[in-house]
């Protein structure tokens, strides 16, 4: 506050009358000639910047940070002088000097590396295209393969150079045999037409390899009548070194893949719609169970029902402290314990939501107890109403709205806890996710991913809409 | 002198807020317009300083036509008419001082203004102001901790800081109490014969307009109905302008 | 009028039954496909037992250790080396005979040593190993006795003779921070500061991007209404996915580390900061602007006196809010690769160091109550 005026300093008449005092009691300890003039405010933030700056420095041996140090220090005895003789100065430029030694220090604690985001670009491109072509849904399709032998080292009989499949398909090379890098002509005929048809090539023992010509893989399309003509470079589908010389019964593979139906959920889909639906049933269960225990704790942990006597005002601040102690506890924490537990399923993941919500819970249910009007519980007491009585007649009907609103909201926020809880093996669509992260299925993620931003983002609409209604 | 000339304003869904309102403001008249809500008061005051632009018609203050002035010279014009808004209008969580200080911005540097930085003389007039309206000490709390009435003397302060020839105040008391409105509008007529600053002031309440103008226009469905002394309303006159069934209070 | 009453009242009594059935319904299959099994609760609380007592027994204080040991020469067999010479007072070691053939047992004895601490009896093989032997306890008088078989091992090789160690050791002096409390309090550190960078980041793209999203300043006009609805999806989208599904991500993309979690985090912050900025931006006072203007203040002075005052300190206690939250979700974001004292929990859950975890857990807890209360005490100062 630039031109806020000082009574502060006035308070202090002895001090202020004699502000290189204030300065050399600054010098030592940063902020104390603030303090004793009785910005005590002003002193304590300047003690603890200092002395914070100072930890982050020397933990993380960051010396030539020491200068702002000692541009905070130098400023803190001109500003502990200033004090005394009535004017405040300006707090942003120490303000400053501490962010920067703030974010410096924080920037290499954390290792931030923007240059990773565009150099292990390729790293994340598959990841992206995962997001952008989730793997839920999948059309029908069938697919052949249909080969035509050919003899790498000619023998006296090399098979046939056309090839006719069952339905009538010919494949025809315009030689049968030859040696390793040589050019062949493939010509088909009678294959599925206007497809997108690839060009493989099958070794003696099954492998097959997808041709290549410069660099390229070869993919051509069949003309309306199903025929296609392509050049191919024999590729070395033997190691050198297993090539005694004897005729290899190699083949040219033609592969398509046409669509015969409409769009249906892929397999993953289905995994993902059973792993959406248990995440939702373990926040519901989770949810509810917790509501049991948390509506009596809620009224032990409110103070205005509790502070009748010492023992019951004892209870209400173990009750509270508990309450914050557990609230504090990331739910998948808790679900280490319960896999160990109960073991590993979506039963570990309820225990542990369960817990935490009964401390979230509870904490906001007893706010609202504390919030309740006094009016109607007096008006029950002059009847003779005994704790119960009133509880049921003054409290509840007061309480009851908002705790409706209030539980519909926990259950949006455990809906979204239960999709990591499976990290931990505490069921739910996060077991997917981790299992599909190591195998690298990131269209299978992607349909994960996007299955919890739709139905979460639904179900937060709903939930909002609920709650508008209830308060 | 203030002309208004034949203005009218019709609002973009057809309403008609001002039909075809002509009068004319000698320097130093304490002018109160009276009317029901929705009569037009808010537009006539709002069309004045072209924060609604009236559909036609002329508004001329000391020979300068506003209705014709560019963003530039409007914003000049601005600086002359000060205008105190029923909602006070103020930043809640900024100091009075700097609320106050609002008033003088079309003065004062714009880039130094943006940092907040004020020559000694703006502070000085700062605090005078504060004080002509009774609230030299709460200069550095932040508006919301004030009274609705304390509030309101915020808002004439800033309205002081532009030095104004006019000052227009929109239903200045509407929000507050009966006492406190008094208060408010004494505020506003010692500016008046102090200064000897034009004030048009919409009110609400008859009472309260004959108690301190020096002349009363009434509106109803944006007609003039009623152009003359405080004394001239009598019964007729008033069940025209607030309709058969209201009561005098 | 009678009839149509009736009828509305069946509708809305059939109405009731059907959502009561769904909810049953709901009941019904979420019971089941959570395999619900309370009873487990109880006959398998034993498996829980120790980990439970691990965490709330956090390893925090540790005493040095001090160590004393005594070394005297034992020819196996006998004549292979020089026998030891046995001091007869002060603290000493006695074995029963000075010298034996392997697979004998002796009796080793210990006088005015130092007393009930914890004795190890050790072979100082020739060539530099070990082998250990019994174990024993000294009394109040310093005195402590031991069976110990002489295993063939134990052979003198080479003309080495091996040594017979017997070491003293008790724990003694002040007590200091354990090293897995020197870990824990530097990787707390280092989640803070995951979560403050972090939310920085995130301030400062949600802080432009909110405008889009404010429909008192994005609702004047067509294209605008529409860029309004966009982001608001785009927002509410993006806010319902966990930063740990964004950090399983983040880590294949920039390994694992402090870095991908701070960068899940401020994915998930920048939508979520975005969102509660736009609503603070709808919630602005449009009089201020209006005097402003009246006064005759340009665009910018309006913008600086009117807009931002109003704005600026609910953006400073959503961020600080957000921040809070960060710290929260630091806790954890390691267990999918995101560092930070998540890491390094699951690493010690994965030794099944319990107690290491427990301290990591408490020192979250202690964390995550102080910088709650902090924070919503500097957002009462500021709201």
């Amino acid at each position: 506050m630039p031109e806020s005026n000082n009574s502060d300093a006035a308070q202090s008449p002895r001090l202020s009358s004699a502000p290189w005092l204030a300065a050399a009691l600054s010098l030592p300890i940063p902020g104390l000639g603030q303090t004793l003039l009785g910005a005590m405010g002003r002193g304590a933030s300047i003690f603890l910047a200092v002395a914070i700056s100072i930890a982050i420095i020397l933990w993380q041996d960051l010396a030539s940070l020491f200068s702002l140090i000692a541009f905070i220090w130098l400023w803190n005895i001109w500003d502990a002088y200033s004090l005394a003789r009535g004017t405040t100065r300006s707090f942003l430029p120490p303000l400053f000097a501490t962010l920067i030694v703030v974010y410096v220090s924080g920037w290499i604690i954390t290792e931030i590396e923007p240059d990773k985001l565009f150099g292990q670009a390729d790293r994340a491109a598959p990841i992206a295209r995962g997001m952008l072509s989730p793997d839920f849904a999948e059309q029908e399709s069938e697919s052949r393969k249909e080969r035509g032998a050919f003899e790498v080292h000619c023998s006296n009989n090399p098979p046939p150079t056309t090839t006719t499949r069952n339905d009538g398909a010919t494949i025809t090379l315009s030689s049968s045999c030859g040696e390793v890098d040589d050019t062949l002509l493939v010509e088909g005929n009678g294959f599925w037409p206007n497809l997108e048809t690839e060009i493989w090539w099958a070794n003696p023992i099954g492998q097959e390899q997808r041709l290549t010509k410069a660099g390229e893989q070869i993919s051509i399309t069949t003309d309306d009548q199903g025929a296609f003509t392509v050049e191919i470079v024999v590729p070395l589908a033997i190691p050198l070194s297993h090539d005694t010389g004897e005729p290899q019964p190699h083949a040219v593979q033609i592969n398509q893949t046409r669509i015969i139906g409409g769009w249906q959920i892929s397999e993953n889909g289905w995994l993902v719609i059973e792993k959406m639906g248990e995440t939702i049933a373990i926040a519901l269960v989770a949810t509810s169970f917790a509501i049991f225990f948390a509506i009596p704790l809620s009224f032990v942990a409110a103070r205005n029902l509790m502070s009748s006597n010492p023992i019951m005002l004892l209870v209400y601040y173990v009750v509270r402290t508990i309450l914050n102690i557990v609230r504090s506890v990331e739910s998948l924490i808790i679900a280490i314990v319960f896999v160990v537990w109960v073991g590993l399923g979506p039963f570990a993941g309820v225990m542990a939501l369960t817990i935490h919500s009964i401390a979230a819970l509870g904490k906001l249910y007893s706010e609202q107890v504390e919030n309740i009007d006094f009016g109607p519980i007096e008006a029950i007491r002059t009847t003779g109403a005994n704790w119960w009585q009133i509880v049921a007649y003054a409290v509840l009907p007061q309480v009851v709205p908002p705790f409706l609103a209030f539980t519909i909201y926990r259950w949006d926020i455990n809906v979204r806890m239960s999709t990591i809880l499976g990290f931990v093996g505490g069921g739910g669509i996060g077991f997917l996710i981790v299992q599909w992260q190591r195998l690298a299925q990131w269209e299978a993620i992607g349909a994960a991913f996007w299955s919890i931003m739709i139905i979460v983002a639904l179900l937060d609409y709903v939930s909002a809409k609920a709650r508008e209604r209830l308060v | 002198m203030l002309e208004i000339k034949n203005v009218s304003k019709v609002y973009k869904d057809g309403t008609r807020a001002l039909n075809n309102v002509s009068f004319t403001v000698q320097d130093g008249e304490f002018l109160v317009i009276i009317g029901l809500s929705g009569s037009g008061k808010s537009t006539l005051l709002r069309c004045i300083n072209r924060l609604i632009e009236p559909t036609s018609g002329q508004i001329i203050l000391d020979g300068t036509d506003i209705t014709a002035a560019t963003p530039t010279e409007l914003r000049q014009i601005r600086r002359d008419i000060g205008m105190i808004f029923q909602q006070f209008n103020l930043v809640k969580r900024s100091s009075v001082m700097r609320n106050v200080m609002a008033g003088r911005l079309g003065y004062l540097n714009p880039w130094l203004s943006l940092l907040g930085i004020f020559p000694k003389e703006e502070r000085e007039r700062a605090r005078r102001a504060l004080e002509t309206v009774g609230i030299p000490d709460k200069a550095n709390n932040r508006a919301d901790v004030l009274s609705g009435g304390q509030q309101q003397r915020v808002g004439i302060a800033r309205a002081l800081m532009q030095e104004p020839k006019l000052l227009l105040a929109d239903e200045p008391v509407s929000a507050l109490d009966p006492a406190t409105s008094h208060s408010v509008l004494k505020y506003i007529e010692e500016i008046n014969q102090a200064s000897n600053v034009t004030i048009l002031c919409s009110l609400h309440f008859l009472s309260l307009a004959r108690t301190y103008a020096t002349r009363i226009i009434a509106l109803k469905d944006g007609i003039m109905m009623f152009d003359g002394g405080p004394d001239e309303i009598n019964e007729k006159r008033f069940k025209e302008i607030y309709g058969e069934d209201a009561v005098r209070v | 009028m009678e009839k149509q009453k009736e009828t509305q009242l069946v509708l809305r009594y059939g109405r009731n039954v059907i959502i009561a059935i769904v909810i049953m319904v709901a009941y019904a299959f979420s019971f089941n496909v959570t395999q619900i099994d309370l009873p487990r609760l109880v006959t398998d609380f034993p498996k829980a037992v120790p980990i439970i007592r691990d965490f709330m027994t956090p390893d925090l204080l540790a005493r040095a250790e001090q160590v004393e040991s005594y070394v005297i020469d034992y020819p196996v067999p006998c004549g292979s080396g020089q026998e030891a010479a046995i001091p007869t007072s002060g603290p000493r070691i006695v074995p029963s005979q000075l010298c034996s053939e392997p697979k004998a047992v002796i009796t080793v004895e210990g006088f005015d040593l130092k007393p009930n601490t914890d004795v190890q009896l050790r072979w100082l093989l020739p060539g530099d190993r070990r082998l250990r032997s019994a174990k024993s306890t000294t009394d109040a008088q310093g005195y402590f006795s031991a069976e110990v078989e002489i295993r063939p091992i134990v052979a003198a090789k080479d003309g080495n003779v091996t040594r017979l160690e017997t070491e003293l050791q008790w724990e003694s002096g002040s007590l200091f921070p354990s090293e897995t409390l020197k870990i824990t309090i530097a990787k707390i550190v280092e989640t803070i500061f995951m979560a403050l960078m972090a939310t920085t980041f995130a301030c400062f793209i949600a802080v432009p991007i909110s405008f889009f999203g404010a429909r008192n300043i994005m609702g004047r006009g067509p294209i605008g209404t529409v860029i309004y609805y966009i982001a608001r999806t785009i927002f509410n989208l993006m806010r319902s996915i966990e930063a740990l599904v964004m950090a399983v991500m983040f880590a294949i993309w920039l390994g694992f580390g402090q870095f991908a979690g701070v960068m899940a985090m401020t994915v998930v912050t920048i939508a979520s900061l975005s969102k509660l900025f736009s609503e603070a931006i709808e919630s602005i006072d449009e009089g201020p602007i209006e005097a402003a203007v009246a006064a005759g203040a340009n665009r910018l002075q309006a913008i600086a006196y009117a807009v931002l005052p109003q704005i600026i300190p609910p953006f400073i206690a959503f961020a600080i809010y957000h921040w809070d939250i960060n710290v929260r979700i630091s806790t954890i974001i390691g267990f999918v690769g995101g560092g930070g004292i998540g890491l390094q929990l699951q690493t010690w859950i994965n030794q099944l160091a319990y107690n290491k975890a427990g301290t990591a857990v408490w020192a979250i807890v202690i964390v995550v109550i102080i910088l709650d209360n902090v924070s919503s005490q500097i957002r009462k100062r500021l709201v």
